[in-house]
């Protein structure tokens, strides 16, 4: 069991630091040793230690991340790719942006180590277009990193070539799904792909890819650095390692927090973000962003910031958003908002996803003008049941997940609004 | 769905193709593993220098570089950072997602469109639009916004006339 309290920092280890972004205040901190040291081991010595290490992957899913590597076929010659999904899009999710702010050049060493584990040559960061600056940052290190050597066709005298290069997104929350992500890559509509072939057999170009998160992938050179045991040593027996968690709503310092697996949200909350701001009391939270179930303050209580716990509580942890909703926001509003978000994503190549967020969208506009039916509550648990598990992505989940939680554990909040046709 | 998406209903004239802009999508073309790949990127470069992507483009991007028509259509029409008519000077996104609803977002989107309204009376372009956007992924400076390429955090009706005053000069 590791440390739940002890605040190491591992992807925000850069911040705050003068000329954080830059390739020498990265190598003057030991930047790129831990390449050097993967160049020593062998491929499938790295990707054990990852899978040792316990690191699951920061995008949402959870996935271990080692595991994934594992699934590239290790006797295919052809071309591979490693792709960073840095597409951050998640409502309630700002820690992606963080990390290019912070320290591009750990993401671009982790991206390398990981290219040289699955014996990819060819790598990219697929950033939303929104990311102006951040894209900036990124183009910048990635040029530093070629004109150092640690990017190109002969690393550091290694025999290993890794190209690196950078895509703009072009406002679609679907090309975060991994599959969107490579179809818009390849310079498509960003309609995610059914699986299996999963990308780590068939992905970019019909080739062998692996799709991991910004922060998954920047974790990557501590736990080559420092071993698999240290990564361990930080967060819970299934959780291990820290995570970078975005606090946002009327708290005194809402932010970035990296802390360890199992953390407890009241500490979060209370200490690290300094409470609710004055005159404000919490009402709910959505962890994991806004396709996680809600959580209300009883649920909340002792509640720890790790998968198991979260997923517990029938929500999950998700992208590491912590959306703390307080007693202004009307809970009508709320999911009105979050519907008509999943209404104008969905791709519309699945008839429950595309159907499904029209008609929830349609009943919560017509609540909220005050035209609500009685059966309206009834209608919108019918739908949502009906939307799980039969698409092509997991958007159509990611919408119905937070409608059924609102309306089962607001439902007298939204009857009410119906009844008057007004918020109270 | 993208239902924004509507055809260049202005006959405004395309703007041409500038060499700079040529050899950007030049660059493009042979810069990823396939061809098609520089689908997006083209559509950035033309929008980043004309403004917007007009029928016209489309078919130089077909006709001159050799990418396929549907292609470039499919995409422009799926993605909503694409223009397809002539924007006002200043185009402004605002995140309307949750957290920038629950802190005043759309009181602020009010404002804007009743100095936008003010500017249409008088006879005048309004040098701003306003569009309501998704999650701008940066919710911990709720409520946020984008005007041009510029991110503003923490709007509010307070605060909204001096940023916007920074872009043009607000009708009195
Ligand atoms: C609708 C939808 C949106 C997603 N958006 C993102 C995203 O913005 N960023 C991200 O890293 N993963 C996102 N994911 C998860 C990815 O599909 C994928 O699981 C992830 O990039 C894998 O990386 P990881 O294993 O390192 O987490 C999304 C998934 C779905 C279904
Ligand atoms: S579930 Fe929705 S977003 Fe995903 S592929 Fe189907 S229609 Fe598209
Ligand atoms: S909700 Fe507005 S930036 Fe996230």
């Amino acid at each position: 069991m590791g440390d739940t309290l002890n605040k190491v920092k591992i992807t925000t280890a850069f911040e705050g630091k003068p000329n954080a972004r830059a390739l020498k205040t990265y190598v003057d901190n030991g930047g790129y040793t831990a390449l050097k040291k993967a160049f020593s081991m062998q491929p499938a010595q790295i990707i054990d230690e990852v899978k040792a290490a316990g690191l699951r992957g920061r995008g949402g899913a959870g996935f271990p991340t080692g595991m994934k590597w594992g699934f590239v076929p290790k006797d295919d010659k052809g071309p591979k790719y490693i792709v960073c999904n840095n597409d951050e899009g998640e409502p309630g999710t700002f820690k992606d942006r963080y990390i290019a702010e912070c320290n591009p050049h750990m993401l671009i060493e982790g991206m390398i180590i990981a290219g040289f584990a699955i014996g990819a040559n060819k790598g990219y960061i697929y950033t939303r277009f929104e990311f102006f600056e951040e894209i900036r940052w990124l183009e910048i290190a990635i040029k530093e990193a070629y004109d150092a050597g640690f990017l190109g066709d002969n690393i550091l005298g290694s025999g290993f070539k890794f190209h690196l290069d950078h895509y703009t997104g072009a406002g679609a929350y679907i090309c975060g799904e991994e599959t969107g992500l490579l179809s818009s890559l390849e310079g498509k509509k960003g309609q995610p792909k059914l699986k299996p072939p999963f990308p780590a057999v068939s992905g970019y170009l019909h080739r062998p890819t692996v799709v991991n998160n910004t922060e998954t992938l920047a974790t990557v050179p501590f736990i080559i650095n420092n071993g698999a045991a240290a990564h361990k040593a930080i967060g819970t027996e299934k959780s291990p390692g820290t995570k970078l968690f975005c606090i946002s709503g009327r708290v005194k310092r809402p932010g970035v927090y990296e802390l360890p697996l199992g953390y407890p949200f009241e500490k979060l909350l209370n200490e690290d973000a300094g409470g609710m701001l004055p005159g404000y009391t919490l009402k709910a939270c959505i962890p994991g962003g806004s396709s996680a179930p809600i959580l209300t303050p009883e649920e909340l209580k002792g509640l720890t910031l790790d998968y198991e716990a979260i997923t517990a509580k029938g929500s999950m942890l998700g992208s590491g958003a912590i959306m703390i909703i307080d007693n202004t926001m009307s809970m009508v509003e709320l999911l009105k908002v979050t519907v008509d978000f999943y209404h104008h994503e969905s791709c519309g190549q699945c008839t429950p996803c595309r159907e499904g967020t029209g008609w929830l969208a349609n009943i919560m506009g017509g609540i909220a003008a005050g035209e609500g039916k009685k059966d309206d509550i009834e209608r919108m648990n019918e739908i949502s049941a009906r939307m799980g598990g039969r698409t092509i992505c997991a958007l159509s989940d990611a919408a119905a997940m937070p409608t059924m939680s609102i309306v089962k554990k607001f439902g007298a909040e939204i009857a009410d609004y119906i009844e008057r046709g007004i918020r109270a | 769905m993208h239902d924004h998406h509507k055809p260049n209903t202005k006959s405004e004239p395309a703007p041409a193709f500038t060499p700079a802009l040529r050899k950007k999508i030049e660059g493009y073309l042979t810069r990823y593993e396939t061809k098609r790949s520089a689908i997006l990127p083209a559509l950035h470069a033309i929008q980043d220098e004309l403004g917007w992507i007009a029928d016209e483009h489309v078919e130089i991007l077909d006709k001159d570089y050799g990418l396929h028509r549907v292609q470039v259509r499919e995409v422009l029409t799926f993605y909503t950072a694409y223009r397809q008519k002539k924007p006002a000077k200043n185009p402004i996104m605002f995140c309307n997602n949750i957290v920038c609803c629950m802190l005043g977002a759309n009181e602020v989107i009010d404002k804007i469109k009743g100095h936008i309204k003010k500017y249409e009376e008088r006879g005048m372009e309004a040098p701003f639009s306003v569009e309501g956007v998704p999650c701008l992924c940066v919710c911990d400076g709720a409520p946020a916004m984008i005007v041009n390429k510029d991110r503003h955090l923490k709007v509010t009706k307070d605060n909204v006339d001096e940023i916007l005053e920074r872009y043009a000069e607000l009708p009195r």
